[in-house]
């Protein structure tokens, strides 16, 4: 007889950026159901499950409305860097812990929240070292108006000084817009060498497909001259971008190979969250912060992402850097470095080492 | 070309959290490993190799001023005052230390980091700050040196043009106009000395 442990699901099932949620709620609902018909495994989770619909709004409420009608103490859920610290007072009150699966800013260490995907020493300062030398060093920033955007372009602005570019601008949009022609005109004008999107959802796709036009009318916007980098673009949104991401670069943990166990490392991400959870739940189903800290410390995680650490001290997962190019419906791993230790913030990152010597100029 | 001051790097930073064993001192330590800093605890008193600390986080409700190797506002780096009670005694002490940050106890599961960054920030401006007051005395003091190179280099000229001179001398020197005039006030003082042993 199985034990049941429920557990909270609390991503949105509509907006602007659905199809990255979908893709968590997928790998979620996948790794429920794998660990539930597993005979070996002696728990059964059930899942609580909650839609915000994306508003940002309506994290905390529904994070408590699941605290307070079920017995479950962890979530797995939330998209955006908002929502998030959205529901960290929540998990702080309850003793929860909130599993979380989508790339990140960096700059936290909650010992509420599980950070499963990449954070900036994994995504962003990897991405910028294999840019800036084969482009160039000048970037044209982009992010839609919330926190993820702001922070990562931010850091994003020491790199490119590290690596003695400029940034020639820096836009935000608000989430869901996608009227794009004013950062097209200013990229025309400014000439970077590429271009950091941080745009979500359809502000992305709507800029994506605009500039792949001005890349046809000049040949210097075509990707393999000033491509579009990003660190939370996966296979999950190729569908709604299409022919205008090919070429375009972006760095995560996990891009599909052909056949694949995931169709994108939001999927992989939610799916080893879950069997990470799992996994201490079994041996002990009131497991809260303090007993998983100790688990973190203990040992290593068997999951479908192969063996996964997790650094007690920010309980962030060490993971896999891959950059891949978009090439028809699938990301072409153009580099890939194993086991790539967290850093959320940035304490152990070294320009000289990143973006090798700084050129010398002349004084004259 | 000028750019707004980068966040800095912490990682590798030393402090020092002078508290009584304690949770709050767990949830401190916690949060400094996390942004990358190394923790050491200490109480009653912090030792000497406090002074090579780039952070001291100390207890406000039952630190005393005989536990620091500094005299209460000298303290060398940014300090982060740890207030449970908000006693004014206790505010006020903090206060005669040159608290640049402080947290409120019980600490949770942030707010160190933004002390750490806040405290740094106030610390090195009031540093700055000192520096730049000590200058301008140096210079007020030195007010009746320039009157006295004005009176010297004058003569038979008006003090405008005296002025004018002492101040070309200074930059022909790449020196402060009080430097320079310091020295036409010790290059006088030397003839009239000659002056006086001729007449002896």
């Amino acid at each position: 007889m199985k034990r049941r442990i429920e557990i909270g699901v609390l991503y949105s099932r509509s907006g602007s950026y659905q199809l990255i949620s979908d893709a968590c709620r997928a790998g979620a609902a996948r790794a429920i159901a794998d660990i539930n018909a597993d005979r070996q495994h002696d728990i059964e989770l059930v899942p609580v499950e909650r839609d915000p619909q994306s508003n940002a709004d309506r994290y905390a409420t529904l994070c408590e409305d699941i605290f307070r009608t079920s017995s479950a103490r962890h979530v797995i859920g939330c998209v955006t860097s908002w929502s998030r610290k959205e529901t960290i007072p929540v998990l702080e009150k309850a003793g929860g812990m909130l599993w979380y699966a989508c790339p990140y800013e960096g700059f936290e260490a909650n010992e509420h929240v599980v950070y499963m995907h990449a954070c900036p020493n994994q995504h962003l300062v990897p991405l910028m070292a294999h840019v800036a030398p084969r482009f160039g060093a000048n970037g044209f920033l982009l992010g839609s108006n919330y926190i993820w955007g702001w922070e990562m372009n931010r850091v994003a602005r020491d790199l490119i000084a590290d690596a003695g570019g400029k940034v020639l601008g820096e836009r935000y949009l608000r989430i869901g817009e996608t009227d794009v022609s004013r950062l097209i005109d200013e990229i025309r004008v400014t000439r970077p060498n590429f271009i950091l999107n941080n745009l979500i959802g359809t502000s992305s796709y709507a800029f994506l497909a605009a500039y792949r036009e001005l890349g046809q009318e000049d040949a210097a916007f075509k990707p393999d001259a000033c491509p579009v980098i990003s660190c939370n673009l996966t296979e999950g949104e190729l569908p709604a971008i299409g022919e205008t991401g090919k070429g375009h670069l972006s760095a995560g943990p996990y891009f599909a190979p052909c056949p694949a166990a995931f169709a994108s490392s939001f999927e992989a991400s939610a799916y080893a969250s879950v069997q990470v959870m799992a996994d201490v739940l079994s041996g002990d189903p009131d497991a809260g912060p303090a007993e998983f800290s100790k688990a973190f410390a203990e040992r290593r995680f068997a999951t479908r992402l192969g063996p996964i650490a997790i650094d007690p001290n920010t309980q962030h997962a060490t993971l896999p850097v891959l950059i891949g190019r978009i090439a028809d419906g699938f990301f072409e791993v153009v580099s890939r470095e194993e086991e790539v230790a967290p850093d959320p913030y940035l304490s152990r990152y070294d320009p000289a080492k990143t973006f090798g010597h700084p050129r010398l100029r002349v004084v004259s | 070309m000028s750019r707004a001051a980068r966040i800095p790097n912490l990682g590798g930073a030393k402090a020092f959290v002078l508290h009584r064993p304690h949770t709050t001192v767990q949830a401190i330590t916690r949060q400094l490993s996390a942004i990358g800093l190394e923790a050491v605890e200490c109480w009653p008193h912090l030792p000497a190799e406090a002074l090579a600390a780039d952070f001291v986080f100390f207890d406000a409700d039952l630190g005393f001023d005989e536990q620091f190797p500094w005299k209460p506002g000298e303290a060398p780096m940014p300090l982060v005052a740890l207030i449970g009670s908000e006693a004014p005694g206790r505010i006020e002490w903090a206060l005669s230390h040159n608290a640049d940050a402080q947290l409120l106890k019980p600490v949770g599961t942030a707010g160190v980091y933004s002390a750490l960054l806040i405290a740094r920030q106030s610390f090195e401006a009031r540093k700055r700050l000192a520096g730049e007051i000590a200058a301008l005395r140096q210079r007020v003091g030195e007010r009746q040196t320039i009157v006295r190179a004005v009176a010297a280099l004058s003569k038979g000229s008006g003090d405008d043009r005296a002025y004018a001179q002492l101040r070309l001398l200074a930059m022909g020197w790449q020196i402060s106009v009080e430097e320079a005039a310091r020295r036409i006030v010790a290059m006088t003082e030397a003839e009239d000395g000659d002056d006086q042993s001729h007449r002896a």
